[in-house]
């Protein structure tokens, strides 16, 4: 057992609730020193925190760049343009989506690396569903046709990794991650191929999604359609954790595989389930991008947004309120590094350096690190 | 000289650019740390000696610079897991990020930039061998590293005090512990070790194999590298093979592609990731019962 001193102000999903009233006798003393920890902490948080800012700001000085000038603009090209919350919220639909994909099966004790080739599944899928029907039948039945394509295949693509781990006990981190090279090469195949646009010069991509079947602005052309759906999908992804029986299993599970087995729960097929869900939730995300932002396939339509997803779920423990709201932060981030090429001759992946950094400082100081040696 | 030839020539050189990083990855699976940030140190590795490689014009330095540069990522790695104890994969991946990002900022200005190879060294008499000769003993320097270096891990792993210790501390560590070691040391230095082999593999893509510096060039070898060694049940020779076998199924889709099949290049790329997938599950029931005691624990996230 880990100390109780140790485990003081950060709940984690995987563990018992924290203890409210410690045993009686040593209950002063372990507060107290409880609360010595918890400053200590505070302090080696902050000291993280600032030591990865430092590192970036280094990064950036070392490029001949002005730190406080790319602050400012990452800051002004993710929040302050005009329609830039608009903007950010859009574009953070994939990642909030994926990184609830890394989230429902970390509860389980699953470690899903494959938020980008889920995202590039699911984008695929509606994108065949889409182009197939989309002239032909109405919006909102080739929207829902699309959704279902897509979560069916981020499930089913997550499911192949999931399989190969309650049966085979093959590594998901590991299956995850080439299925995502996997996923890539199939789609570029197709937009290469199979899929090109006639019509289209230079990058080759897919045919575009007719009009009908592309996601509408609502409310004064305000919120896109894909905004609302992520939205829904969030909550759903919360009821699901917290408030069934199924989450519950998944707590249990991660918390402790063998004690889950032994209490009589379907261990195997929570971890699959898990995955599955996981999974259709990227592939959502990936229909969402499609049909409310890209509207056709192209090479890079991710954009590394599956890995960017994996690591706010990190920062967010694997909570689904703070999984969405850290997507959202690294949304900004990621949108905020794009001025940097035009006014700061930096290349647009020093952000994924941040975003790296960011996340160093959770993982350190996490409360469910391994035990000791 | 036909195609199967050429599959084979080019699957020794791409091979051995997993074969490296993958027997660091073993010793430090070995001591029962994963490190995924395998990829990022190869990607490290492989700019620092292309930088190091077109300053000096000498490919060599080049190889130590990228050795040290994937030491320096490893180290980052050892500190999160081994120090700080954070989860190994989540580690790893951040790793992997933080170098994408620092390789792709840094390496803007070697795009498109030529360095001076490292030269191609036939072995006196073996490489005359008929079939065999070219393919195994016509390449660079470090191909026959890779070569040593699988027996060296071999000879350390089962046949010296120092090999014990590494294993004792990925199974046992208190036993470590108990007879006067030091488990977090052996550790740290067993990652950064592996995360140098895993920068000289980088090196050997930039400045031996593919003389060419793009971002993310890697493309997903490091997470190879470590679903070989998961492959190879952490066995030196396994990992010759399956480093090997990725080589050949990635040298068989350029190979193809030469000789004017009409299949397309991008279903071609997927093939040596389906392959090692295909490796991995073949083997991932037996491999998984031998795993260090200690890095099941970190792979399965079980108490």
């Amino acid at each position: 057992m880990t100390l109780t001193s140790d485990r003081t102000e950060t709940e984690t999903p995987a563990e018992n609730p924290p203890e409210t009233t410690p045993p009686a006798a040593g209950g002063r003393v372990l507060g107290l020193v409880g609360g010595t920890i918890g400053l200590r902490r505070l302090g080696v948080a902050l000291g993280v925190y600032l030591a990865c800012l430092a590192v970036f700001a280094l990064v950036v000085i070392s490029k001949g760049a002005d730190p406080l000038g790319v602050a400012n603009s990452m800051v002004h090209s993710a929040f302050l343009g005009t329609g830039s919350i608009q903007q950010l919220l859009l574009r953070s639909v994939p990642i909030v989506l994926a990184a609830l994909a890394v989230a429902i099966p970390a509860r389980a004790g699953l470690v899903n690396v494959g938020g980008e080739g889920q995202l590039i599944v699911g984008a695929v899928a509606a994108t065949g569903v889409g182009v197939a029907v989309g002239h032909a039948v109405p919006g909102p039945l080739s929207w829902l046709l699309m959704a279902l394509a897509g979560a069916a295949a981020g499930g089913l693509w997550a499911g192949i990794s999931g399989i190969l781990r309650t049966s085979l006990g093959a590594n998901e981190a590991v299956t995850t991650l080439l299925l995502n090279f996997v996923a890539n090469d199939l789609m570029l195949y197709l937009i290469y191929q199979p899929w090109k646009d006639p019509n289209s010069s230079g990058q080759p991509q897919s045919r575009p999604l007719a009009a009908q079947a592309q996601l509408p602005y609502i409310l004064g052309h305000w919120l896109n359609l894909a905004m609302i759906v992520t939205g829904v999908a969030a909550v759903g992804a919360l009821l699901l954790l917290k408030r069934t029986g199924w989450g519950f299993g998944l707590r249990v599970v991660g918390g402790n595989p063998e004690g889950g087995r032994r209490a009589g729960l379907p261990v195997n097929r929570l971890l699959l389930s898990s995955m599955v869900v996981g999974g259709a939730f990227a592939g959502l995300g990936g229909m969402l991008n499609l049909a409310g932002t890209e509207f056709q396939l192209r090479p890079d339509i991710t954009l590394t947004f599956g890995y960017v997803a994996f690591l706010a779920s990190w920062l967010g423990r694997h909570d689904p309120v703070k999984v969405v709201a850290a997507s959202i932060l690294f949304s900004a981030i990621a949108l905020g590094g794009n001025g940097l090429q035009l006014g700061y001759g930096l290349d647009g992946s020093v952000v994924d350096i941040l975003l790296g950094l960011i996340v160093v400082a959770p993982l350190v100081l996490a409360k469910n690190r391994r035990k000791a040696i | 000289m036909n195609g199967v030839e050429q599959a084979l020539i080019g699957g020794v050189d791409g091979g051995t650019a997993i074969l490296i990083p993958a027997l660091g990855e073993l010793i430090g699976e070995r001591s029962g740390v994963v490190n995924l940030g395998t990829e990022g140190c190869m990607l490290a590795g492989a700019l620092a000696a292309f930088d190091a490689g077109t300053t000096t014009g000498s490919a060599w330095v080049g190889v130590l610079v990228g050795a040290a540069a994937g030491a320096s990522f490893g180290l980052l790695h050892a500190w999160m897991t081994v120090i700080r104890r954070a989860d190994q994969l989540a580690s790893g991946l951040v790793v992997w990020f933080l170098a994408l990002g620092v390789t792709s900022v840094f390496g803007v200005s070697y795009i498109n930039k030529s360095v001076v190879p490292l030269p191609t060294l036939a072995v006196p008499g073996l490489s005359r061998i008929p079939w065999a000769g070219p393919i195994l003993f016509k390449h660079d320097a470090l191909v026959y590293l890779g070569y040593l270096l699988v027996a060296l891990v071999w000879v350390v792993l089962y046949r010296t005090r120092i090999g014990l210790t590494l294993r004792a501390t990925g199974e046992r560590p208190e036993v470590v512990t108990a007879t006067g070691g030091h488990p977090v040391r052996i550790q740290i230095l067993a990652v950064t070790l592996g995360a140098a082999l895993a920068g000289i593999g980088g090196a050997q893509l930039s400045v031996g194999y593919v003389d060419n510096w793009f971002n993310d060039m890697t493309s997903g070898y490091g997470f190879v590298a470590v679903a070989v060694v998961l492959f190879a049940a952490w066995r030196p020779a396994m990992v010759l093979l399956g480093a090997y076998l990725f080589g050949v199924a990635l040298a068989t889709a350029s190979v193809v592609q030469a000789h004017g099949v009409a299949i397309n290049q991008y279903l071609l790329d997927a093939l040596p990731y389906l392959v090692t997938l295909t490796a991995l599950v073949a083997v991932a029931r037996r491999g998984s019962r031998q795993a260090p005691e200690g890095l099941r624990r970190a792979l399965t996230h079980s108490v």
